[in-house]
């Protein structure tokens, strides 16, 4: 079996560094994840950890505006972050003899960031960002379904009620001071994972990230996460909404409460979901798009959250004639046969599982991102190569349990989005 | 330890080797290319069939067929129904991936090492002797015409679709989306599938790559148990000649009532892909909008906040595909945002770029490379592209030196010849009651207002 070899190193100031080497190409993976992410953000700042995520790609004190980007670009590097629920990312892949330039640059915004921001900064990617909402949500057939659907499975009071874009308002509410406050609360090496994956000599690597990150001093203690964290494992009663959209077919969400993304319960419905839309012999595609052709196409995900309850999400589109809720008790009838599952549906989901997993891991920034997942979220990188077990270890038995105890009417949240009536308009 | 100078960019280290997989090539007597690629340290393999059976293919009132035909394949063989074929292949851990493109079906599974056989066994069974039933070809091609309903409420699925159709004759296959239209889709039937199969799917006209934990030799082993008594046929040629739709510039706006942004694409028939221009082509793309520090991307996103992301890009394929530019931005910015799409496309072709530019594009280009080619899926997908533009083998070894030979002159010149203001497509998929004024202010050409029928 694969095994992905890593060494850690923590340094004072409380970074915590992976290096794993891996010289099939000659390029290097740098990958930093700080644990804060839209679960931290505080009422009235919905989206603040995202549009906080762009003005890291601002400059900081050494970086000139707009040379973060181009200096990558130009050294043949491809870059990104991205923002979570529970954390937010910040990764380029580069020629392995940059090495420097990617630790150069983000040692300085992790220790410089503030110096370098501006009002004029701050408005542009505002708007920036209000694009990226309308882009992705409001200008998007179904395009808001997982604000909807978790504004529905966590109570107001819970981080996860809110999703990661945020709100219009909200984001007109962003200052240069929460950009201030965020940066000193969350943006320091005792709350970031590095983990760097490639063509290096780890030695080598060690003594650059030594070189460019020790001097940067530890922040304060992390807040805990605001609100209320812990949330019964279900519903409690089962919750439904319907929206009317310029869409062409219906479409229907169903989420449920799941145990939480590590936690031993979770595995159960990471394979549920697999069983229920991955592939073309799935129960769902199987069932109601090859046989009754009632869906268009069907989907199922297990989302990995770790805060209280994770929630596994079904959706389904209907074909044209076949009304949402007759696709919604198609959906229903075919969840309920998961208390009977089949030990041969459960092996191909698991064979499918290990397949992808292993040709996932062929790239050194997905090795990188998930040795950062592993340490940030369980303190525990070897995760990447004892992960698959846990899944491998799902019973049939064990998804029949699960869909007992979770596939149940209490804990289901139902989200029809319906075509709206032409002759209404706009 | 040394006090870290943060005051400038620091200087990279030593340059590393970098080394395109080494192809090697066998013909089965039955024409069959057998292509093998070592690559990866990973007991993995990636086997793909690109067959020269694309939708540039399609009859003119058929458009969709190629689509229908590839996604049809799977559903079913002499010995096996499409769920049992399913089975097969998932109970293996393996997804068969289908997919038809302007100039080729490709059909792709990648397997551990261990099991390439059965699967490949299976592969073979699935693109040799499918059967296409009735019912499986029925549901497939309903799925298709409800995709073709769903395009048209998607605002980058339609702005794609009408600029193909603004931007070449209506005679032209690539006017018309590559899924068909509903007119086009609703008459096809099993027998239309099977007679694009029969007419195209050849192995004579078809390469099997195979990349990863694997040697040529037992490539071409595994070729000969499972292809190689493919009977070869007749396969006959497409040709066509790309002509655009308009002589002058226009706007052609696409209500989308209630739109709260309107997708731009500014379009023009750009260039084959085997034209003499296509390196000096990437590179001044590059400039323009194929990176995040184009300037596109810089003017509209970084300057101005009107968008997430502005990009440009050449569509090469075996005739001039589109050269389209693409952004959404906020409604009541349209017209601005046209504005200044427009001013850099004007910009960089009256007066180029410097050599600074040109030389940070080319690195960009030359160091993405490799980055681009960490999975076996990957290198297969350049392989084929290898095959479908019939590059030279050693195309991917050569790619950085050629690059290199780019100059500003050069940029200059592609963007003066391939650039032009004149006869640009430009289409706005939005709320026409709040951006047709603005747009007809602009003065850049006539405007038109169209509804999706």
């Amino acid at each position: 079996m694969l095994r992905i070899p890593f060494e850690r190193f923590r340094l004072d100031n409380g970074l915590r560094v992976i290096l794993s080497r891996d010289p099939s190409a000659p390029v290097v993976a740098a990958n930093l994840w700080y644990g804060v992410g839209s679960r931290d953000e505080r009422p009235g700042r919905t989206g603040f950890a995202h549009l906080f995520e762009h003005m890291m790609f601002q400059g900081s004190e050494h970086v000139p505006e707009m040379a973060h980007f181009a200096l990558i670009e130009k050294a043949g590097g491809s870059l990104n972050g991205s923002t979570w629920l529970d954390r937010t990312n910040y990764f380029e892949t580069l020629p392995a003899h940059y090495l420097d330039l990617a630790l150069w640059l983000e040692s300085d915004r992790m220790g410089w960031l503030l110096p370098a921001m501006t009002q004029a900064k701050l408005d542009n990617q505002r708007d920036v960002v209000k694009n990226e909402r309308r882009w992705r949500v409001d200008n998007q057939p179904y395009g808001d379904w997982d604000e909807r659907l978790q504004a529905m499975m966590y109570p107001p009071e819970h981080p996860y009620h809110h999703s990661v874009i945020g709100s219009m308002e909200d984001l007109d509410a962003a200052s240069l001071e929460d950009v201030e406050q965020f940066f000193r609360t969350y943006y320091a090496p005792n709350n970031a994972v590095l983990t760097l994956c490639g063509d290096l000599d780890t030695a080598h690597a060690l003594s650059r990230v030594r070189h460019w990150f020790d001097e940067i001093p530890p922040g304060p203690p992390v807040p805990p996460i605001p609100g209320v964290t812990e949330v019964p494992p279900i519903l409690g009663s089962p919750v439904r909404a319907v929206v009317e959209q310029d869409v062409s077919l219906p479409r229907v969400y169903i989420g449920f409460r799941i145990p939480p993304y590590g936690t031993p319960g979770y595995y159960p419905a990471a394979v549920t979901a697999q069983v229920l839309a991955w592939g073309k012999a799935s129960l769902l595609y199987r069932r109601l798009v090859r046989e009754r052709r009632v869906a268009q196409d069907v989907a199922a995900y297990a989302f990995p959250f770790v805060v209280g309850a994770a929630m596994l999400v079904i959706w389904a589109t209907a074909r044209p004639g076949v009304t949402a809720d007759a696709l919604e008790a198609e959906l229903a009838r075919e969840l309920a046969t998961l208390r009977d599952v089949d030990s041969a549906d459960v092996e191909r989901a698991i064979h499918l599982i290990e397949a992808r997993q292993l040709s996932d891991l062929q790239r050194v920034d997905e090795r990188a991102d998930l040795l950062s997942m592993f340490t940030m979220l369980f303190d525990d990188p070897d995760r990447i190569n004892t992960e698959l077990d846990r899944v491998r270890a799902v019973t049939p038995q064990a998804v029949r349990e699960f869909a007992e105890a979770q596939i149940v009417d209490e804990n289901r949240a139902t989200l029809q989005y319906v075509p709206r009536d032409g002759r209404r308009g706009s | 330890m040394s006090v870290p100078d943060r005051t400038q960019a620091p200087a990279p280290g030593e340059i590393r080797p970098f080394a395109f997989p080494r192809l090697e090539r066998r013909r089965l007597a039955n024409g069959l290319t057998v292509i093998a690629a070592r690559a990866g340290d990973l007991p993995l393999v990636t086997a793909s069939l690109v067959v020269d059976a694309g939708a540039a293919a399609d009859p003119a009132r058929k458009a969709g067929l190629a689509n229908l035909t590839a996604l049809a394949l799977e559903t079913g063989t002499r010995s096996r129904s499409a769920e049992e074929v399913a089975w097969a292949f998932e109970s293996l851990g393996v997804e068969f991936e289908a997919e038809a493109t302007w100039d080729a079906a490709s059909f792709r599974i990648t397997v551990p090492a261990g099991r390439l056989e059965s699967a490949l066994e299976l592969f073979a069974e699935v693109v040799r002797s499918p059967v296409f039933p009735e019912h499986e070809v029925a549901r497939l091609r309903d799925e298709q015409l409800a995709h073709i309903l769903q395009r048209r409420k998607e605002p980058r699925a339609l702005a794609s679709d009408m600029a193909a159709r603004f931007i070449f004759a209506p005679e032209v296959p690539y006017a018309r989306p590559l899924v068909g239209t509903t007119a086009s889709v609703e008459g096809l039937t099993r027998e239309d599938v099977e007679a694009f199969y029969r007419t195209h799917y050849l192995p004579n006209v078809s390469s099997l790559i195979l990349v990863g934990a694997i040697d040529i030799e037992e490539a071409e082993r595994l070729a000969r148990l499972y292809f190689g008594d493919w009977p070869r046929g007749a396969a006959p040629a497409t040709d066509f000649e790309v002509v655009r739709a308009v002589n002058q510039t226009t706007v052609y706006v696409v209500d989308r009532p209630g739109s709260v942004q309107s997708e731009i694409r500014i379009g023009d028939v750009g260039v084959e892909r085997h034209h003499p221009d296509y390196f000096p082509l990437l590179v001044m793309n590059t400039i323009l909008g194929g990176a995040f520090t184009s300037r596109l991307n810089l003017s509209l996103r970084e300057r101005h906040g009107f968008t997430y992301g502005a990009r440009s890009g050449f569509a090469f394929r075996r005739r001039p595909g589109p050269f389209i530019v693409q952004v959404a931005v906020a409604t009541d910015v349209t017209a601005r945002a046209v504005e200044e799409a427009l001013k850099e496309i004007s910009l960089l072709r009256d007066m180029g770029a410097t050599d600074e530019e040109t030389a940070a594009a080319r690195d960009y280009l030359a160091g993405i490379l490799p980055l681009e080619l960490q999975t076996t899926e990957q290198i297969a997908a350049r392989i084929a592209d290898i095959v479908i533009f019939d590059l030279p083998d050693s195309y991917f070894q050569d790619y950085r030196a050629t690059l290199a030979t780019v100059t500003a002159d050069d940029v200059l010149r592609v963007a003066r010849t391939h650039l032009r203001g004149d006869r640009l497509a430009i289409v706005v998929i939005g709320d026409a009651d709040q951006i047709t004024e603005p747009l007809r202010a602009l003065g850049v050409g006539p405007v038109e207002v169209h509804r999706v029928e």
